[in-house]
């Protein structure tokens, strides 16, 4: 059951119904609220729903543990608890997504140096969104530990954290404090929020349907049949590639965003624009940001403190490892390695030319769009993130290396056109285009409305939106690129 | 929650409103529209008086020329295949929709496994291709409703066309030359490296063959002649493909004309696109010794 399905939209009609009636009982509230995230959870991966309430009864009561033993100053102990949930969490992460991955990669390096290992992999299911809520779990002890937020006394309220259905899938991965400021809060009916939320969802729902499931036809084509495609087809799939990467996470991000606004919940927000970057620091500043924001407050920044006795050359070693760390949180695979090692080395320059830390002021032109110097800069980075895509798209590191020389060494051959696929994906990327520039660079102005329509200005956004996602969207694809990390 | 409930109806106002609008909008290109796709169902369903029609799939839209037809039989034809793998669903609902304006007196039908077994590339999704035409006849709704699409198609005009506007705005992706009366010739030779036979593993569907157990009650309700063909293959398989539609057709006394393995075609590159559709010089000879075949029946 996804976010864009129509099993969701019944299921969140009566949750939502629901969920306002009990709207002054905080209490009963929540405990609904956990218990359709069970219901949703378990209509996912039924399997894996009793490791889900396993992890966080463990996590709760590591982070209870800590809070206690820091009221009674016990310093050593709190420590010894936040290392152990550290264990746990990347223990959880490394049996059921690295296991067989580090098996198959050490007894293939043994076979080369002659040692034949009888070694197999064992038959491990992931549980689905495990990336996303091993994060959620782990971030909490660390913040008890770290003074950020008291140890939630309530298991239910930390479960609704961990659990909470329009997240749990595929993020945005939301931090403990504010989340859990909210639950103590009592949440009713706002005609508002209600309002902005299914615009969100109806927003990212024709990012999804309309643009990245329409570009996956395209792309999907070429690079499923590359030895068939000419180079200049593979560069072109290429190139769109990153863009219904956007499409599609960006758009599920915001579904999620919405369907939490509709519940009285604001969570994190997951991208900003990220091809109006500049360089690949501020890309990664705007792209799938509750991650980066996660791994650079959990990972960046302890190893930075750790390594600053060596000065530059232990910030870039910082960057490397998390970088690593950003690839291989995609997935068990050599080509996520690899994909990390090559935004991590992307980072050197800006290291040492100083940039790294310095956020780039926009210059922009009389019109109020950025200078050329700009957006050549811009134009740049996508181009830097599209190669990065030949490593994240492949299945193996020799697919990857194949695709490459296929790619550089077939020259010939004509571009492969499917045009109406093309035009569909192209009006509705000008309208994301469109809404992009506008929030990016004209945030304040807003499209023209004659009068007499202006005061219906968000109903009739509303109804052109569900007219585009009838006109324009693909209904039968409810794969989402980041549901498999 | 008065507020809400008048945002709602103005949002709901709005969009019956934009969605009628813009639907009739699309239904007028839909009828102008030159595309292959388009252009076939609209001409099929909306124009044809012609005697004998072709159904099937891109087997059929490629391998008959109504033309050679016209002048071996003295009858008036058009090939009303279409390209995209359709199967039964398709079929019945496009020649339920045709019988509610006339009768065709022959109906030569290009037999394909997706017509008797569950092949997954081609399922009742297939149907959705008629949806600019739900609710002419009600068996053409009910194929609608076996793809599961048929409320939405009720409740939004615009998700009738959906993903077809390009198509419609400009009719010239695909486009048909009318002239062909529904031949489309397909110009080139097969490649011969790695050419295989096409082989169908999959289980044979009682709701496919039902359906088209109805196609044949039907045509011969409105006294229409049936004739089931097979076109040739560059390669064919080991496997007897079509022991059940023998089976079915000599259970309702009809005729089976299986050029599957014509020796005059088999191998033979130089007719063929590619190693399921004949080429334009491929279709010229098979449509000659087809018509041939048909006059002296």
């Amino acid at each position: 059951m996804v976010v864009n399905s129509l099993a969701f939209l019944w299921f969140f009609l009566v949750v939502l119904v629901v969920y306002y009636l009990l709207a002054p009982k905080k209490v009963l509230q929540n405990f609904f609220l956990l218990a359709c995230s069970y219901w949703f959870y378990a209509q996912v991966d039924l399997k894996m729903t009793g490791l889900l309430a396993l992890l966080t009864l463990i996590f709760w009561g590591i982070g209870h543990g800590i809070g206690i033993a820091i009221e009674q100053e016990k310093e050593q102990l709190a420590s010894r608890l936040t290392t152990l949930s550290v264990v746990i969490g990347i223990g959880a992460l490394f049996y059921f997504k690295y296991l067989n991955f580090f098996i198959g990669s050490f007894v293939a390096a043994a076979d080369l140096i002659g040692l034949h290992l009888s070694w197999t992999a064992s038959h491990i299911i992931v549980p689905i969104g495990l990336s996303f809520f091993t994060f959620k779990l782990m971030s909490y002890p660390l913040d008890i530990y770290h003074g950020k937020i008291n140890h939630e006394r309530n298991i239910f309220n930390f479960a609704n954290f961990i659990a909470f259905f329009p997240t749990i899938l595929s993020g945005p991965i939301d931090r403990p404090k504010p989340f859990l400021k909210q639950l103590a809060q009592t949440r009713l009916f706002n005609p508002d929020n209600l309002m902005t939320g299914f615009r969100r969802v109806l927003w990212g729902m024709f990012m999804k349907m309309c643009i990245a499931d329409r570009l996956d036809l395209y792309i999907s084509a070429v690079w499923n049949n590359f030895e068939h495609h000419s180079a200049v087809s593979i560069l072109f799939a290429s190139l769109l590639y990153p863009f219904q990467m956007y499409a599609d996470f960006s758009g599920y991000s915001e579904m999620a965003i919405g369907v939490s606004l509709m519940l009285g919940f604001k969570v994190a927000e997951n991208f900003k624009r990220p091809f109006f970057s500049s360089n690949i620091s501020e890309y990664w500043r705007r792209w799938h940001m509750s991650l980066t924001s996660w791994l650079t407050d959990y990972v960046f920044m302890p190893l930075n403190i750790k390594l600053r006795d060596w000065g530059t050359n232990g910030t870039i070693a910082a960057i490397m490892l998390n970088m690593l760390f950003v690839g291989l949180w995609h997935g068990a695979n050599w080509t996520f390695f690899f994909f990390g090692l090559y935004h991590g080395l992307l980072f050197v320059p800006l290291m040492l030319n100083g940039q790294f830390f310095k956020k780039a002021k926009v210059k922009v032109n009389s019109y109020g769009f950025p200078i050329f110097n700009i957006t050549t800069k811009m134009i740049g980075t996508y181009l830097l993130v599209t190669f990065g895509q030949f490593l994240f798209h492949a299945n193996s590191m020799t697919d990857a290396i194949h695709i490459l020389e296929h790619t550089f060494t077939n020259l010939e051959g004509p571009l492969f056109i499917d045009m109406s696929t093309l035009i569909n994906a192209a009006i509705c990327s000008i309208a994301l285009i469109y809404v992009d520039i506008q929030e990016e660079w004209f945030p304040h102005k807003k499209l023209y409305l004659p009068k007499f329509a202006e005061t219906w200005r968000c109903e009739l956004t509303i109804a052109i939106e569900i007219i585009a996602i009838l006109l324009f969207g693909i209904f039968d694809n409810n794969q989402f690129i980041y549901f498999q990390f | 929650m008065k507020k809400l409930l008048i945002h709602i109806a103005i949002i709901v106002a709005l969009f019956f409103l934009f969605d009628r609008a813009l639907g009739y909008g699309l239904k007028f290109l839909y009828n102008k529209s030159n595309a292959t796709d388009e252009y076939k169902i609209s001409y099929s369903i909306e124009t044809t008086r012609d005697s004998i029609l072709f159904f099937g799939s891109s087997r059929c839209l490629h391998h008959y020329i109504p033309s050679i037809f016209e002048k071996e039989l003295g009858k008036s034809c058009y090939n009303v295949g279409n390209w995209g793998i359709k199967n039964i669903y398709y079929h019945y609902g496009l020649l339920s929709n045709i019988l509610t304006r006339y009768t065709p007196k022959t109906i030569i039908f290009e037999i394909h496994p997706s017509e008797w077994l569950q092949v997954p590339f081609s399922g009742k999704e297939r149907a959705n291709s008629l949806a600019p035409y739900c609710g002419i006849s009600d068996e053409c709704d009910e194929m609608l409703k076996l793809s599961g699409n048929y409320w939405k198609y009720q409740l939004s005009m615009t998700y009738r066309f959906t993903g077809s506007l390009p198509n419609l705005l400009t009719g010239k992706f695909g486009s048909m030359d009318r002239s062909l009366k529904g031949w489309k010739p397909l110009d080139g030779v097969l490649d011969t490296t790695g050419v295989k036979a096409e082989e169908y593993p999959f289980p044979v569907d009682q709701e496919r063959i039902q359906l088209l157990e109805r196609f044949i009650k039907d045509c011969q309700k409105h006294d229409i002649r049936l004739i089931f063909v097979e076109s040739p293959m560059y390669v064919c398989s080991k496997e007897d493909v079509f022991k059940f539609p023998r089976e079915l057709i000599q259970k309702h006394h009809l005729l089976f004309l299986d050029h599957y393995r014509d020796s005059d075609f088999v191998r033979h590159a130089e007719y063929f696109y590619d190693f399921g559709h004949l080429n334009r010089e491929g279709a010229r000879r098979f449509s000659e010794k087809l018509s041939k075949e048909l006059r002296n029946i």
